[in-house]
């Protein structure tokens, strides 16, 4: 083993270049998540989030520093591997839910499994694992059209666990939710940390998720301006 | 069902309206596509069954305006001149003017000899079949002035069903009877075209029939050939010939044009030129416009599938998987708009036959054809799908994601 942390990022530069001129999102950053840690980020908007996310989930790279998750190099990682890596390790939450609207709930979960080696059967069983774990078996050939808000994100985050990743990464995922259905989510996260052992990196705007969450980051400009461990926790 | 297979179908179903119109738009196409090609396909083998040793003598002027019966001691006086014969348009019908047939004046002895290897005698007087029947028929030409021969297909039609004995009576178009009745006609034989170009609803009688009743003041009309046909020594020395006979009757009464049999068929179904090349310019153009709305469609597909593109990518697919759905429903859209016009085509086809009758007689939706127009709708629905798919490819993952397609 490593004395790498499980998720690591090492003077990560992000910079875009917008209209001539160059925007820095990330400047130097260094983070360390243990597995099986449960971090919020919080931070003004703009102040690089999804970036980090996009990073850790492999859906970007960095223009300097390292990106490392389970001790595989994600930024030095053929383009082509990506993918194959994406769906074995990390599962995407989104605000926006994000499920295709012309599958069911049932098939959106299977969607990940796709990619994996398993049968038809054994997909099948860890659709309906997935949708359990999150509460929705009986809405399981809803489309997302018939489902609420809250209940799509629950789809989703079954749809993010279907595979079984190490890493699950979260993006607002209560943002556009009401208090209650927010709530739940939270719960649902909240057990996939402690009981399943998923490390999970969220952004949020939403006080109630950064308590739940174990640690506190918070970001401005690009850079991490705190880091807060819960007590308890 | 696999899952690229079912996302794909429940796109397509997810837009009803614009799959609907895309499918009625390739089923147009194709069934344009056919239909012009078996229209060609139709020509092309009249004009190629065409004999390279035979020529066609026609007014310089029009093919309306007969060549006069005296010229053809002087073609047949013509080097390498092997036998003529007079072709002379009738023009009448059967009963009403709906069924129409050709029917042409020949000299029976050298229609019969210039035809041997172009027709099939299968049936004369008396039930006679097979070998004899030829000889038979020429006896029965021979001895009655109103004789005549008729396609086999006037006989398997079933409005026509005309049968050896029968006297045909033909309602004259151009040369009316001073009675102001009919012609009528005695059936001696039937034939089977053994080349495409000859038609099988056709009828050949005497001309000296026409001839007679003229003379006698029986027919009001004019004497003369219509056009000749000429059988050479070989194909090489067409050209010669051809204008030498042309040069003779260069001083009149009637110039004439003297051109290959296969040019002659080629011009009698194409009065407009060239033919095949007009109909295959409207079938491009056809399938061109069509190609770009059904691209069009696949383009619009893809703008609002670059979202989903993303999701796809965070969820562990490559983005070629958008791609390929995109030209996998290209695809299953003009395959099943391809297939309706192909069935349709072939519906259709005894629809058509019978709409051209003898004027193309191999009006045909044949296997290559359908083949052909499967290959074109998938080659159609491929290109669209992939210049909509292609474009994902450009985009990073984030960019996709962030779209609101
Ligand atoms: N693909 C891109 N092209 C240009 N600018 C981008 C792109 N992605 C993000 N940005 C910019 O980078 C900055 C950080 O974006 P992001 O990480 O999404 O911020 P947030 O903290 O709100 O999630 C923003 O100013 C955003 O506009
Ligand atoms: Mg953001």
């Amino acid at each position: 083993m490593s004395n790498k942390a499980y998720i690591q990022l090492d003077g990560v530069t992000k910079k875009y270049s917008r209209g001539g001129e160059e925007l820095v999102v990330l400047d130097a950053l260094d983070l360390k998540v243990p597995e099986g840690d449960y971090v919020a980020l919080m931070g003004p908007s703009g102040s690089g989030k999804t970036t980090i996310l996009n990073l850790v989930g492999g859906l970007d790279i960095p223009d300097s520093g390292k990106v490392s998750v389970a001790d595989t190099e994600v930024a030095n990682m053929p383009k082509s591997q990506l993918p194959a890596w994406r769906a074995r390790h990390v599962g995407f939450v989104f605000q926006s839910f994000n499920l295709l609207p012309v599958l069911t709930a049932h098939e959106n979960v299977m969607l990940p499994l796709q990619l994996t080696p398993l049968s038809k059967s054994e997909r099948k069983i860890q659709a309906d694992f997935a949708l359990e774990i999150v509460g929705l078996s009986d809405r399981a050939s809803h489309r997302p059209s018939q489902l609420s808000g809250g209940q799509e994100q629950r789809v989703a985050i079954a749809r993010a666990i279907a595979t079984d990743p190490d890493v699950i990464i979260a993006d607002e995922p209560t943002g556009d939710l009401d208090r209650n259905s927010a709530d739940e989510i939270l719960q649902i996260l909240d057990r996939l940390n402690s009981e399943m052992g998923k490390t999970i990196l969220m952004v949020t705007h939403d006080p109630a998720a950064a308590a739940s969450a174990r640690r506190l980051l918070k970001l401005d400009k690009g850079t991490l301006v705190s880091d807060q461990t819960r007590e308890g926790a | 069902m696999a899952f690229p297979v079912r996302l794909a179908l429940r796109h397509i179903l997810a837009s009803k309206t614009r799959n609907g119109l895309t499918v009625l738009a390739i089923t147009i196409a194709v069934f344009l596509l056919c239909f012009l090609l078996a229209v060609v396909k139709g020509i092309d083998a009249g004009v190629r069954s065409a004999s390279a040793t035979r020529l066609v003598t026609q007014s310089a002027v029009s093919l309306f305006v007969s060549l006069p019966m005296s010229y053809q001691p002087k073609i047949d006086a013509v080097d390498g001149v092997v036998l003529s014969s007079e072709f002379r348009w009738f023009g009448g019908y059967y009963q009403d003017p709906s069924n129409f047939f050709p029917q042409f004046a020949v000299n029976q002895n050298r229609f019969l000899e210039m035809y041997e290897k172009d027709i099939e005698i299968i049936e004369g007087p008396d039930g006679i079949t097979g070998p004899g029947a030829r000889a038979a028929v020429q006896k029965a030409l021979n001895s009655d002035r109103r004789a005549a021969i008729i396609g086999v297909g006037l006989k398997d039609e079933e409005k026509y069903s005309f049968k050896v004995g029968d006297t045909v009576p033909i309602v004259p178009a151009i040369y009316q009877r001073a009675d102001g009745g009919s012609w009528e006609f005695i059936i001696v034989g039937i034939f089977r075209p053994l080349k495409e170009r000859i038609p099988d609803k056709v009828m050949y009688f005497r001309s000296d029939y026409l001839n007679t009743s003229i003379e006698s003041g029986e027919a009001i009309g004019e004497i003369a050939a219509g056009v000749y046909y000429i059988n050479i020594d070989s194909g090489d020395i067409g050209d010669v010939v051809a204008s030498t006979i042309d040069d003779e009757f260069l001083n009149g009464p009637q110039r004439t044009q003297t051109i290959t049999e296969a040019a002659f068929a080629s011009f009698f179904v194409s009065a407009i030129g060239n033919l095949p090349l007009f109909l295959g310019t409207i079938g491009g153009a056809v399938l061109f416009s069509i190609f770009f709305s059904v691209v069009n469609a696949m383009l619009i597909a893809g703008r609002q599938r670059l979202k989903e593109s993303g999701i796809l990518q965070a969820l562990g697919f490559t983005p070629l998987t958008s791609t390929f759905l995109l030209i996998f429903e290209g695809l299953m859209v003009a395959l099943i708009g391809g297939a309706l016009g192909l069935s349709l085509a072939v519906g259709t086809e005894g629809l058509v036959q019978d709409l051209f009758g003898a004027n193309i007689r191999n009006y045909k939706i044949d296997s290559n054809l359908m083949l052909l127009a499967l290959a074109t709708s998938s080659a159609l629905g491929i290109t669209a799908g992939l210049s909509a798919g292609i474009p994902f490819l450009g985009y990073r993952p984030t960019e996709a994601l962030r779209s609101m397609g």
